[in-house]
């Protein structure tokens, strides 16, 4: 070990370098500003490289952690530094921050002098000896310096727009005049009550007991540099007004090295501060976020994020009681990530020209620069694979082990609303039109950096992935897939779209027997069903930037998630089908609003899930807690949550599982997703996608099965949830004039249907559900690629503006025509096999009342169907779309194939359904089918497919036969030849009755369709917005107010800390 | 129950009964209603004269291919439903096609013809036909309902779905019928059997006055005729359905005629009293008087 130490070069030289460095400049002629520029990089990327030869030494050579005595002597004589792992982590954080920031800034330092890179030199060493010092005293010396230099370089960075600048660096000044003080006395007195200085030694002393008020004053000191909420005006205006690249130093390094210095006050104070940092790092965290959301201007909207993020941290600092040793993991995993993350979004700004949130339009066109958004976007909101997502999960499963159900709440709410204005901002990114056309000018000292945070945030992600010890998910082999899409993005779409059929079909070999013929029924859908979807995607010329990858990344996250045992492996799967989902749907043309609005009740769901696991880890009965880990849950375990967790585990992971299948309540956002999304997107994400959410029921009800909650079965409420989205899917479907919003709708009832299957809890119901899952899967793909041919080649989704196209599109109106035969459950289509089922299910039924709203929803489906078939083929053709082609080729090809499937499915649904109907005795032992022959017989009657069809078929052809041979001489007619009251109709758009079709059924029924949901959903994000918005108004720019905003928050913070 | 050849015949003879049976109760129920009325009526013929005329004309007009397949739709729709249910209770030869499947099977094919038809008349492009289409399928969704209650009634009554054994269920004695141990589901049914018949006050669908016949409007010579023998048949095919479910079935031909006539001539006493509801007040009486009759069956079977 000394062999190591021997070669590592003493951590004192961080400090060293920067202050040698910074007096060298001093000696610099003026004029050489170059050579100063090179010296100031070539010192910060030696004060990079010591901490991160130490950090190697550490991790892979296994070195010890080594105290520095300055003055030869131990403590309390001497000022002591200590660099152990944690130390090297951040100095190396800090110092890389300040690298690339001083590359980004080139134009600025260049243009200031040397001054200026003194003063950034002299900022940097100073954060890093916050980190490293043990002194109290010596502390407050960096802390001063680094106030002093953050100060300097706003106050020289002061081009842009003059005067701001400097009236924020003033501020600043005034307010850390405030904070000095109170550190400083708070010194003093600790000094008075333990008689030394040394960090460690008033811990020992008991400093929290012995003095509180000396404590706090200290502890609010600290605190307060990390801009809690609400006295952090002052920092709001520095990152608005400071040069980008200053802001990112300001978040990532300052944030990060206070952080620390926060966390040795808190070793100071013991467990009895932990509630102070803990109830104001999460007031700070939903607070900024909710202050971010109605915000326009980038920056300040990331200054926001900042202290959001900083507040969650110390949050978690103050949760060190009951996270123990998986503090650093957590709280390292929040604060790189929001460090890398917010330092590259801070780059990023540096190369956008205009500062409100949509002129980010112009980096849209580029396609590594949207990347690295996205990359700093999910690892802001802790999607998988970043370290966040992995800190997250174990936050959560902490908080719920503690019982500390509030908190979480909290944690998840901050977090929702922060994915809430980034994705809202991704949208504008990828959506709006660039001012003006423009795109980012891109300097290559503007866009190293950027690169370089992309490069770590990948980096982290493995790292946190090995750390976290069960599952590295960059090592997945979808989700690696999916990514290599990323590398192959410059291909032409075909080439990429060949390669990625056969990656879901050679996956599909490669695990099929690994399925139970449940899973395997999902695997279909999932891999085989998606090859078959993208061969639509074969239209599609060009490129396709962006495409496959969100694409592949859906399907890596389906796959993980039938193939997951653990709750984690599960979460993790969600979560990326649903970022992957995510990213399909906003690359519809209009599709930026509901793309959000996608995300946003995905997210939400998804934290409900991650609480549900979370809880339901916690109430496992455990015979060896220690030995197992209190935070793997396999997905089985769920069935032995105990009692009072049970219902409540259970109602987190449906409500949950629900926000992806629509149900009603939730629903708001599927019409306008599946709608806006692309012609080949939109069958991915409904015939698809949706299955993901009925596959998490299905685990959740086969594990759990039916709970009571104050007397209410949960499945009995499921049953009444499953048959209002139904029926009300059903009837919006009615009144949709747009074709493909029909056809969303139309989801939702169905939808509806497998719920109510699976709600019924038996043997029956489940089958129904899995042959709505086999079937809405091959009618809605086929109706929504035929559907979005049509729009594709007539310019619109508005029915009543087609009309008459059964000539021009035959092959469409085949598909069409077939799968709403199919879909409407009448015989001899597949369609009525579910139907048959269902009757045969709920005479099992305990239940009776639910099943009324499910027969009248029955019928209402044939209303819409019509209506998508009839305006859209039937009726009068309109003159401007009377050279309309059939769809593409591409695009019909599927359609056929489904047709011939749903044939198939028609005749011999044996082929698919007796392996899942022998496999579901083991759940639901009685009530299965027998299959003998072609008839199919259940305890109450019976069903031969092939007879009906048959049958039907014989007199359906004779009869045509006949008619065809007695009418041969039939010539078709000229359009308007029919008999109009002795007169030739005007014109088809006057003889189309299309448009408000069911004008009498909204009369009778469409009080029911009033968007109940939707004013709801509304009226929560109006709260939340003016919520948002009254906050602002504490932040007027007023340095006294500002003050006086520490003030109060010191002396509340007092009366609520010390009073208790 | 499976299939053999001789079933082939045996289901043409049932078809053979049945279409002529339905041509005269047809006109006999037309001449009732004139009577009602004070006019005379038609013949009891008519309608072999007219269908014999329709037969006869060639056309030389066709509007595309889903109006061709709109009457072949719809008669298929009709034959099918009375073949896929038996009509005489106990008879192997009248048992036709039952062995496809059961009542489930009955219930959903009433839709095969109705939608086939609206496809073959909305390709007209004639808009009294898709008024017609629109009318009629918004009254079904509610007019079906209290019907569809009152099946789950009797399938949980009876613990079956064969029709057949439904009807075993009611021998022995008229009180073993539906109509009495479970009157509730049978008043809902019959409500519903208003709505179906296409006659006032539920007959706006083809509201002659307004939008003459509705769907059918374009249809003529042989396409008509072949609709014309649908309107022969599927009124018998839908009331052996109720004749089955709820009065005890029929065990030979002439119970059989005796119980059609009967449940055929409600719909013909209603209707000639009522005048037409609009579709929404159709859908809001249904709601209101036939879908409770129907839920407090099921609740209390």
């Amino acid at each position: 070990m000394s062999g190591v130490d021997g070669l590592l070069l003493s951590p004192l030289l961080i400090l060293a370098t920067g202050l040698g460095a910074a007096f060298l400049l001093g000696l610099l002629h003026p004029r050489q500003s170059g050579v100063a520029y090179g010296l100031t990089l070539v010192a910060l990327a030696w004060m990079a490289w010591i901490p991160a030869r130490w950090l190697w030494a550490f991790v892979l050579q296994g070195a010890a952690p080594v105290e520095i005595l300055t003055a030869g002597t131990p403590p309390p004589f001497a000022i002591n530094l200590r660099f152990g792992l944690p130390e090297a982590a951040l100095t190396l954080l800090v110092n890389l921050t300040g690298l690339l920031s001083a590359i980004h800034l080139k134009d600025v330092l260049l243009n200031q002098g040397r001054r200026a890179m003194a003063v950034l030199l002299v900022a940097v060493m100073a954060l890093g000896g916050i980190i490293l010092t043990r002194d109290m005293f010596n502390l407050f010396v960096f802390l001063e310096l680094a106030v002093i230099s953050t100060a300097g370089l706003v106050l020289l960075s002061d081009t842009h727009r003059p005067g701001l600048a400097l009236g924020a660096g003033f501020k600043y000044l005034v307010v850390s005049q405030f904070i000095s003080v109170f550190l400083l006395v708070g010194i003093i007195f600790a000094y008075h009550a333990t008689g030394t200085l040394n960090i460690d030694g008033m811990a020992e002393a008991g400093l929290a007991n012995v003095a509180a008020l000396a404590f706090f004053l200290m502890f609010i000191a600290v605190v307060s540099e990390l801009k809690p909420f609400p006295a952090n005006g002052w920092a709001l205006d520095i990152y608005e007004s400071a040069p980008p690249a200053f802001s990112a130093l300001f978040s990532a390094a300052t944030g990060a090295a206070v952080l620390y210095a926060a966390d040795k006050l808190l070793l100071i104070g013991g467990d009895a501060w932990l509630p102070m940092a803990t109830a104001i790092g999460i007031v700070t965290f939903i607070a900024a976020n909710l202050l971010a959301l109605p915000q326009t201007h980038d920056r300040r909207l990331l200054g926001y994020s900042s202290v959001a993020q900083t507040g969650l941290v110390l949050m978690v600092l103050g949760q060190r009681d009951i996270l123990g040793e998986a503090t650093p993991f957590i709280a390292f995993g929040l604060l790189v990530s929001h460090a890398v993350a917010k330092a590259g979004l801070y780059w990023l700004s540096g190369l956008v020209q205009e500062r409100r949130l949509t002129d980010w339009a112009a980096l849209g066109r580029r396609p590594l620069l949207v990347f690295a958004f996205a990359t700093f976007m999910a690892m802001l909101t802790g999607l998988p694979p970043f370290p966040g997502f992995y800190a997250k999960w174990e936050l959560v499963h902490h908080l719920a082990g503690a019982d500390r159900l509030v908190l979480l709440a909290l944690v998840l709410l901050g977090a929702l609303i922060e994915a809430g204005y980034l994705f809202r901002w991704f949208g504008y990114l990828l959506k709006r039109e660039a001012p003006g056309g423009e795109t980012a000018p891109c300097t290559p000292h503007k866009l190293v950096p950027v690169l370089a945070a992309l490069a770590a945030g990948w980096a982290l992600a493995w790292l946190w992935g090995d750390l976290f010890g069960r599952v590295n998910l960059l090592l997945a082999l979808p989700l690696l897939f999916a990514l290599a899409f990323l590398l192959l993005d410059w291909l032409p779409a075909w080439i990429k779209n060949t390669l990625a059929i056969a990656g879901l079909v050679a996956y599909f070999i490669m695990t099929w027997g690994e399925y139970d013929p449940m899973r395997l029924i999902f695997a279909i859908i999932f891999l085989i069903g998606g090859a078959l979807t993208l061969l639509a995607s074969y239209h599609a010329h060009g490129r396709r930037i962006g495409f496959y990858p969100a694409a592949m990344l859906m399907y890596a996250g389906m796959v993980m998630l039938i193939q997951a045992t653990s709750a984690f492996e599960f979460f993790a799967a969600w979560e990326l089908l649903t970022v992957g989902s995510y990213f399909l749907i906003l690359r519809g043309k209009a599709s930026e609003p509901h793309a959000l609005s996608y995300i946003l009740f995905s997210l939400g769901g998804a934290f409900l899930i991650l609480a549900g696991f979370a809880i339901a880890a916690a109430a496992v009965p455990r015979l060896d807690l220690a030995a197992t880990g209190a935070l793997q849950l396999d997905l089985a375990s769920l069935a032995q949550v105990a009692a009072p967790a049970a219902p409540w585990v259970f109602l987190l992971l449906a409500i949950g599982f629900m926000t992806k299948t629509a149900a009603i309540g939730v629903h708001i956002w599927l019409p306008g997703a599946h709608a806006e999304a692309e012609t080949d997107v939109s069958p991915m994400v409904s015939g698809i996608l949706l299955k993901a959410g009925l596959y998490g029921l299905m685990v959740l009800l086969l594990a759990m099965g039916k709970q009571q909650l104050h007397g209410v079965e949960l499945t009995h409420a499921l049953l009444w949830v499953a048959a209002l989205t139904a029926l009300l899917g059903n009837l919006m479907a009615v009144f949709q004039e747009d074709a493909k919003r029909l056809l969303a709708y139309s989801s939702i009832g169905q939808m509806g249907y497998a719920m109510f299957g699976l709600a019924l809890m038996n043997h029956l119901g489940w089958l129904m559900a899995l042959v709505f899952v086999i079937n809405h899967y091959i009618y809605k793909s086929m109706l929504f690629l035929a559907v979005g041919g049509v729009a594709k080649r007539t310019g619109t989704r508005e029915m009543y503006r087609m009309g008459g196209l059964i000539r021009l599109m035959p092959l469409s109106f085949i598909a069409v025509l077939i799968g709403i035969i199919a879909l409407s459950g009448v015989p001899p289509l597949s369609g009525f096999g579910g139907r048959w089922i269902f009757y045969n299910a709920i005479m099992d039924s305990e239940t009776r009342l639910p099943i009324v709203v499910l027969f009248l929803a029955g019928p209402v489906a044939f209303l819409y169907l019509f209506r998508l078939i009839y305006t859209i083929f039937l009726g009068q053709l309109k003159d401007e779309l009377r050279r309309v082609k059939e769809a593409p080729f591409w695009i019909v090809l599927p359609q056929m194939i489904y047709v011939a499937l749903l044939l198939v499915f028609a005749l011999v649904p044996g082929l698919a359904l007796r392996q899942v109907d022998a496999y579901l005795d083991r759940f639901f032992p009685d009530g299965g089918l027998r299959w003998e022959g072609g008839q199919i017989t259940s305890q109450y009657g019976y069903w031969d497919p092939i007879a009906i069809m048959i049958v039907v078929g014989v007199i359906f052809t004779t009869l045509f036969l006949w008619l065809l041979f007695v009418n041969r001489r039939a010539q078709m007619v000229k359009q308007f030849n029919i008999v109009f009251s002795a007169e030739r109709p005007y014109r088809p758009e006057t003889t189309h009755f299309a448009w408000n079709f069911f004008a009498p059924y909204r009369k009778a029924l469409g009080f029911l369709t009033q968007p109940l949901a939707t004013n709801f959903w509304g009226a929560v994000t109006d709260l939340l917005h003016t919520a948002g918005d009254l906050g602002r108004r504490l932040y007027d720019g007023n340095g006294q107010t500002y003050a006086f905003h520490l003030l109060a928050f010191v002396i509340i913070a007092f009366f609520i800390g010390m009073g208790a | 129950m499976a299939f053999e050849w001789i079933k082939i015949p045996y289901a043409l003879l049932t078809l053979f009964i049945v279409v002529n049976y339905g041509m005269l109760l047809g006109a006999l129920m037309q001449k009732i209603a004139a009577r009602v009325g004070r006019r005379h009526g038609v013949p009891i013929w008519q309608n072999y004269a007219d269908l014999i005329k329709n037969y006869g004309l060639r056309t030389s007009i066709t509007h595309g291919v889903m109006f061709y397949l709109g009457p072949v739709f719809r008669l298929s729709g009709g034959v099918g439903l009375l073949l896929f249910v038996p009509t005489i209770y106990g008879s192997e030869m009248f048992s036709n096609l039952s062995f496809a499947g059961d009542l489930i099977l009955a219930l959903y094919f009433v839709f095969f013809g109705t939608l086939g038809m609206a496809l073959g008349a909305g390709e007209s492009g004639h808009p009294h036909a898709a008024i017609g289409v629109s009318r009629g399928l918004a009254q079904v969704t509610a007019a079906e309902l209290p019907f569809a209650l009152a099946v789950f009634a009797v399938a949980l009554q009876y613990q079956t779905l064969s029709i057949t054994d439904i009807v075993a269920a009611q021998q022995g004695g008229v009180e073993n019928w539906t109509l009495f141990t479970n009157p509730l589901a049978v008043a809902a049914a019959m409500l519903a059997f208003l709505g179906s018949m296409m006659r006032p006050p539920f007959d706006v669908v083809l509201a002659p006055q307004e939008i003459p016949i509705g769907p059918p409007t374009e249809y003529h010579s042989s396409y008509l005729a072949l609709m014309q023998t649908n309107r022969a048949i599927f009124p018998i095919a839908k009331i052996v359905v109720y004749m089955n479910l709820f009065f005890g079935g029929a065990a030979t031909w002439p119970v059989f005629f005796l119980k059609v006539f009967c449940i055929y001539l409600v719909s013909v006493f209603v209707g000639v009293v009522f005048p037409r509801f609009r579709v929404e007040q159709s859908i809001r009486w249904f709601l209101v008087w036939a879908v409770p009759l129907g839920v407090l069956a099921i609740l209390l079977v």
